[in-house]
Parts: C-alpha cells; sequence; structure tokens
C-alpha cells in the first residue's frame, strides 16, 4: 500500500476468509469517509483478494482525500475558498456537477450541493442546540444551485457560497469501486463481489453459488437490531436516515436532511429509506429525496417505481 | 415547487383531496433519469481513467468498397493514433493505404459499332463492344497517405490547432498545411473557429497531360508517335487548393449542439481528369445520324476529344449540423450542406443518422441524400456541328458522369460493441445508389443508355483500443 494514499491514517486494510464449500470466500474491512468498509470477494485466490482489497482501499481513500471538506489541500479547498471562486475543474469534479446539476433540476430544486454553508449553523451532535430562524435566514443567502455559474469546465462561486459532495460522496466511491473492481477481476476467473460502505452497497451480480446476497438492513431505531433482510443479486441499495445524527428539541427529532428551500431541518420524514436501484448513486438520490419529501415520503418512493424499505 | 405542509394529522376531507391532487403532480418519476445520469456519471470515470494516464489510442480499419459490374473495387486499411495529454493538448497521426483496382468509364459513349480507345499512356489500345459502356480496364492505383495534427489550449479562451499531410500515388502527389484558431465565448457555450489550409498537387500521368480538346490519336495511325506527342502539353502539372472555414457551434441545450460553417475553396492550376475523353457525334441527316463522327484517315477512326475544364475553380459551402441527445443516451444527427461554385455546379446534402444504443453496443441508421446540379460546360457529347471540323465552338468540356446533374442516395447501418472499457469493434455497411440525369441525344446515340445508374456496397471493419 502507497503510505502517501493514506493521508486520512486510517488503519491498514485487513483480509480475512475461509474456502466454503470449495469456494474461497474473503472478506476485506478497512475505513473510509468515517464508515467501516467491507469488500466481500467469492472466488478470488488469496492474492488476487488481497490486490483488489488494495485497489478498493486506495479508491475509496483517494476519493475521501479529493473531496472531504475537512481538509485543506483538495479540490474543496479551492472551490470553498471565502471569496468564491473561477476555476477550471478537472475532469472528475466536472462529471460530479453536472450529476449534482441533474438532481438539482430533476428534484426541482429540493437536491442542491450549495447546501454547504447551512452546517455553520446546523451541528447534528444529538444536542438540543436547534438554530434560530433569523441565524438560519443569515446563512440561507449563500444557499441556491441557480446563483453559481457552471458550464463544464468552468465553475465560478460567488463570495460565502460552498459547495458540498457529502450528500452522495460515498455513493459515488461505492459505484467506482465496484466499477474498478469489476474491471480488475477480467481474466482472473469467475469472481463475486459485493462492496459496503456502512450500509450503502453494490455488487457485481449474484453470488457464485447463483443466489442473491442477503443484506441486513440495520434498524434506526436500536442499534445492532435488524430492521429487515433484503435480497440483491444485482445493482445496489442506499439508505438514507438520521440514524445517529439529529438533534432532539422539546420531543421533535430534526434530521439531518436540510431543506435547501427553507433552510430547514426536515422533521416529519420517516427515521430511514432504503432503495434498490441500479447504482449505488441512483439509489441513494432517491433515498435522500424521499425524505426530503417529509411526510410524503412514501408517496415519492410509490411514484419512482423502485424497490423500497422505509423505517418510521 | 413547495411541499405540502401540515402541522400534525388533524386534517379534514378537503385538504386531504387537494393533498392527493397535488401529489399526483408532484411526484414526477425520475428514477430513469437518475440512472442515466449516474450512468453517465460513471462513464466519465472511465474517459478519464483513460486519459489522466497520458497514453495512445488506436483505431485500425478496413473498409472495402465494390461497385456494381465489377467496375471499381478498393480495399483501404486505415490506422490511426491519438495521444491526449493531461494539459489538454491532442496529438494524432493517420496512415491511409488504398488500393484501388477495377475500371472507370472513359467518359466516351457508347455505340451500336465496337470502339477502339488509345490508352491514355500511349502504350496501346482497347476495344468496347457493341453498345457497351466504355471503360478504360489499365486503371489500377495504390495510394498511401499520412497527416500528423496537434491541437492545444493556448489558455482559457482561445485554442489553436495545426497540422501536415502527404500523400502519393504512382502518377499523383500532394502535400498539405492546416492551421485553426478557436475562440470560447459564453463560458465555452460558444465556439468560433477559423480555419485556414493550402495543398499543392502534382500530377504526372504515364504519357504526360493531354491537350484540352486535342483529339485522341489512334494506334492505327501510321504517324501514331507524331500524333500522340502533338496531343501533350506536358509530363507534369500542378495545382493549388486554398480552404477557408469559418464555423460557429453553439451549445443550445444540455442536450443538443449545433454547429454553422462557411467554407470558401479555391483550386487553381490544372484541373483536367486525363483520363477522361468525349465522343464526337454525327448530327448530319443521313445513315450516320447520332452516331460516331469519323476521320478522313484512311481506317476512319472515330474521332474523341481530350476534355479540358478551367483552370481555376471557386466553391462556397454552407453547413448547418445539429446533434441532440435524448435522455435514453441515443443520439441523433442531422445536417444540411449546400454548395455552389463557379463552374455552375450547386448541390445539395441531407445526412441523417440514429445512434441506437443498447447498452454495451449501438446500432446507427445512416441515410444521405444528395443532389447536384450539371456544370456549365458539362457535355455528355459533341455534336459534329460544335466540333466544327477541328475548330471547336467551345472552350470547356467535360463528359465527366460526376458533374452532370445527379441525384444519390446512400443507406448504410453501423454496428458497434465496446466489449471492454476502452476497446470497441464496429461494423459499417453502406449501399450506396447514384443517377444521372442529361440530354438523351438524337438519332442512333438516343437508342444508347447514356446514364446507367451506378451502385456501390461499401463495407468497413474496424477496432480501437
Amino acid at each position: 500500500m502507497n503510505p502517501h494514499m493514506n493521508l486520512a491514517n486510517h488503519t491498514s486494510p485487513v483480509l480475512s476468509g475461509e474456502v466454503h464449500n470449495g469456494t474461497p470466500s474473503w472478506i476485506g474491512t478497512f475505513q473510509a469517509m468515517a464508515s467501516d468498509c467491507q469488500i466481500l470477494i467469492e472466488g478470488a485466490t488469496k492474492q488476487h483478494a488481497h490486490n483488489l482489497l488494495t485497489l478498493a482501499t486506495k479508491e475509496a481513500w483517494r476519493i475521501e482525500q479529493k473531496y472531504s471538506r475537512y481538509r485543506d489541500d483538495n479540490i474543496m479547498t479551492k472551490i470553498n475558498t471565502p471569496n468564491g471562486c473561477d476555476l477550471e475543474v478537472d475532469f472528475e469534479t466536472s462529471a460530479l456537477l453536472n450529476f449534482a446539476e441533474q438532481c438539482y433540476q430533476l428534484s426541482d430544486g429540493l437536491y442542491d450541493i450549495t447546501i454547504g454553508t447551512l452546517r455553520r449553523v446546523w451541528n447534528f451532535d444529538g444536542s438540543d442546540q436547534v438554530p434560530t430562524s433569523l441565524q438560519v435566514q443569515e446563512v440561507l443567502q449563500d444557499v441556491g444551485w441557480q446563483r453559481i455559474q457552471w458550464a463544464s469546465p468552468r465553475l465560478i462561486l460567488p463570495q460565502n457560497m460552498e459547495l458540498d459532495f457529502g450528500g452522495f460522496g460515498k455513493e459515488y466511491a461505492v459505484d467506482k469501486v465496484t466499477q474498478i473492481l469489476k474491471m480488475a477481476c477480467r481474466g482472473l476467473g469467475e469472481i463475486s463481489l459485493l462492496v459496503n460502505f456502512g450500509g450503502d452497497l453494490a455488487c457485481s451480480g449474484p453470488r457464485l453459488n447463483g443466489q442473491a446476497w442477503k443484506i441486513a438492513v440495520e434498524s434506526s431505531k436500536k442499534e445492532h437490531a435488524v430492521a429487515a433482510y433484503v435480497q440483491l443479486s444485482q445493482g445496489a441499495i442506499a439508505t438514507s436516515g438520521d440514524a445517529r445524527r439529529y438533534l432532539l428539541k422539546d420531543n421533535i427529532r430534526y434530521s439531518h436532511i436540510l431543506n435547501p428551500k427553507t433552510g430547514q431541518s426536515v422533521i416529519d420524514a420517516p427515521r430511514a429509506v432504503s432503495v434498490a436501484g441500479s447504482s449505488c448513486m441512483q439509489a441513494g438520490m432517491i433515498s435522500t429525496l424521499a425524505l426530503l419529501q417529509g411526510k410524503n415520503a412514501e408517496s415519492f418512493l410509490k411514484a419512482q417505481d423502485i424497490q423500497h424499505w422505509i423505517q418510521d | 415547487m413547495q411541499l405540502v405542509k401540515q402541522k400534525n394529522g388533524n386534517t379534514n376531507q378537503a385538504d386531504q383531496s387537494e393533498d392527493k391532487q397535488l401529489m399526483t403532480h408532484k411526484f414526477k418519476k425520475i428514477t430513469p433519469a437518475l440512472a442515466a445520469a449516474s450512468c453517465s456519471l460513471l462513464g466519465a470515470g472511465d474517459t478519464l481513467a483513460k486519459d489522466e494516464t497520458g497514453t495512445w489510442n488506436f483505431d485500425v480499419a478496413a473498409l472495402l468498397y465494390a461497385e456494381s459490374d465489377d467496375r471499381v473495387q478498393a480495399a483501404e486499411p486505415v490506422f490511426n493514433a491519438t495521444k491526449t495529454y493531461d494539459d489538454g493538448e491532442i496529438l494524432n497521426f493517420k496512415v491511409v493505404f488504398d488500393t484501388l483496382t477495377g475500371a472507370s468509364p472513359n467518359g466516351a459513349t457508347p455505340s451500336d459499332q465496337a470502339q477502339v480507345f488509345t490508352q491514355p499512356s500511349g502504350k496501346g489500345s482497347f476495344t468496347t463492344a457493341t453498345n457497351e459502356r466504355p471503360i478504360d480496364d489499365t486503371f489500377q492505383d495504390t495510394r498511401a497517405a499520412i497527416s500528423a495534427n496537434w491541437s492545444a489550449p493556448i489558455n482559457r479562451d482561445w485554442a489553436y490547432s495545426t497540422g501536415a499531410y502527404g500523400s502519393k500515388e504512382y502518377d499523383y502527389l500532394s502535400l498539405g498545411i492546416n492551421g485553426a484558431v478557436k475562440r470560447y465565448l459564453n463560458q465555452k457555450n460558444t465556439e468560433l473557429s477559423v480555419g485556414l489550409s493550402f495543398s499543392a498537387d502534382t500530377l504526372e500521368p504515364e504519357g504526360g497531360h493531354p491537350l484540352g480538346l486535342s483529339e485522341m490519336p489512334h494506334k492505327s495511325s501510321s504517324a501514331f508517335d507524331t500524333e500522340f506527342a502533338a496531343s501533350r502539353e506536358g509530363s507534369s502539372d500542378t495545382k493549388t487548393i486554398i480552404d477557408a472555414v469559418f464555423g460557429v457551434t453553439q451549445v443550445i441545450s444540455r442536450n443538443t449542439i449545433m454547429q454553422f460553417n462557411y467554407g470558401i475553396s479555391l483550386s487553381d492550376g490544372y484541373l483536367n481528369d486525363p483520363f477522361k475523353i468525349l465522343s464526337v457525334i454525327d448530327d448530319t441527316a443521313g445513315a450516320n445520324f447520332g452516331g460516331n463522327l469519323k476521320n478522313t484517315a484512311a481506317t476512319a477512326e472515330n474521332i474523341y476529344l481530350y476534355e479540358a475544364r478551367p483552370d481555376s475553380r471557386m466553391k462556397h459551402s454552407f453547413y448547418w449540423q445539429t446533434k441532440y441527445a435524448l435522455n435514453n443516451g441515443d443520439v441523433i444527427d442531422g445536417s444540411y450542406r449546400f454548395m455552389l461554385d463557379d463552374w455552375g455546379i450547386n448541390s445539395h446534402t441531407l445526412d441523417f443518422r440514429y445512434r441506437w444504443a443498447l447498452g454495451e453496443s449501438y446500432l446507427e441508421p445512416h441515410l444521405r441524400y444528395y443532389m447536384q446540379s450539371e456544370a456549365d460546360f458539362y457535355k455528355p457529347f459533341v455534336s459534329s456541328t460544335e466540333y466544327n471540323a477541328g475548330a471547336p465552338t467551345f472552350k470547356e468540356a467535360s463528359s465527366d458522369e460526376r458533374l452532370s446533374e445527379m441525384d444519390a442516395i446512400t443507406v448504410g447501418l453501423k454496428y458497434g460493441w465496446k466489449f471492454a472499457d476502452d476497446q470497441e469493434v464496429n461494423m459499417r455497411v453502406e449501399y450506396y445508389l447514384q443517377s444521372h440525369t442529361g440530354d438523351n441525344g438524337f438519332g442512333k446515340l438516343s437508342q444508347q443508355d447514356l446514364y446507367p445508374d451506378s451502385q456501390a456496397v461499401i463495407f468497413q471493419i474496424g477496432y480501437s483500443f
């Protein structure tokens, strides 16, 4: 492992495994994006599994390092300066911005990566520190995708505005890692993969025995309790919810999902929504948008004609 | 759009029905659009990985071209290499080899008599049977062409490109240079470009250049060598071509891009086809009305004249293209070109392609329609009156069917399969039908088909890696 890639000082990835019914099965674990990351590999030799885990770790750390808002040496620092920015972004960032713009348009402005500044007044630490509406109004002035100028590859951000890819960063990493691993598996024989970053996951296809992967969805109310078992034989599953990130005041639970139009936390949404989709990014976006609909989450999900699980 | 907020669960009937109504309007299905958006994002990542390493990308293709009636057949391997650098510079090399074999019409009309023609080189002769279209089957050529191009950004708003080109055939050498400057406006939604190119061609046909409108000597003549030498105006000649193109490309929306070009092209020098001749047709009433006019030699051979074209040509072309990407990944590409020149030709070209995305592969039907008017000096034949006993009443004439009034249709289908991350194989089949119209002649000549349709089939197979 290239030590320079591990700038967040994560512990090294760990590979463990066994041969089960003649099929070698491996579990690689590592830390990235404040999540426990898991790669399940079936059918690979130990050496190949080790190489695949190394690839996955590198890619996850690369994305984390590039798009984290908590570093001072990446593209986000260049974008989120107090004086705004006017720069030409690289190809990958450009593609992410295009995706963000499409999400903004498809959601009629309900999903907006410019909500970065709202995090200054909303701090979801489990406390009762709900910001006043005056505080919210003040920072809301610096929110709104329509206020930035984006024409690939040039990005112009006015003063005080901030972008935050956090809303789909982990889902993007899951899809990228899955894509890279699938490519790396070519020519290595029959291998089946599942990539799981803290509950957002994608697979390369069914398991080698032809059965679906069995996914346990963790309860949003009780840690380590299983809310549902889900079968996954293709595509991805993503979950959005406020399991551990919320504020509680006067018996109202303020979820960490913020409405970019009002600057307010969504308070009447289900605790968590899981969605199965063709990619983790798609599934994640649908589940996030469902929560943003508040109490209408279920109607929204029904209209999407996509497999989903709601936890109230 | 505003969310319907309700402070508590107690809502009355009216509110609920309003809520429902809003709901059906509000929740459009965005699942497919989001799937496409994430798909294109992850696809973009692939391109990134490919370009970031600064590796070469290669295309190889082989093209087979066959005209009906065993006429021209061409095999054309193409090799293309492109290197993209991290800062947007692009270097491209292309090598093409052509092998053309078969036969090409020499411009004479068919006749109810067998016709004897002298080969353009003067080294022999060939005979065309009665009622057959005269075809020169000595036509064979191999061409090698190589080009190199370099394009690079100057700064955020400007870019340039430059290139050189050379091609060599047995009797033809073409050398060219080109350059272009681009200016981006409106955050790169608008692109203005100016391009200039210059090429100098040298033609050295075997046997030299025929003198325009001189008579084709016959091998049967005892003074053939003298007559052949007298019909030549030199062994080598040149032409120069200067092209300028002014273009505007405009991004109309996320899905639509439109391009408009105006081009001007000026050719100067030797523009004749040294292999083309015209029949002289007898228009005096009598037994030979509409037959070939014969010379006064003892062997009484048919009279044919070498063609003569103006020594300059100025073309103007207007080109408009629109590409539209559908949300499902399909692409519609339509274009129209209008061209006119001072030879009196104007042409219209309509081209339509639909790229139908099928997961890792795609199908692309192609339809193209072309029509042109004839050149001022186009003559399918020369009448004996115009021939005027060897003192022609005109200065320029050509029976080249490419200068006649014609229309052409191309129907094609391309299939591409991206079987690995950066590898693609593709196949293209096209059918081409060209039909001409013009003066049908008189007397015996009107019994002949002067404008047979031409058909061709093109098959191409390519591999990109």
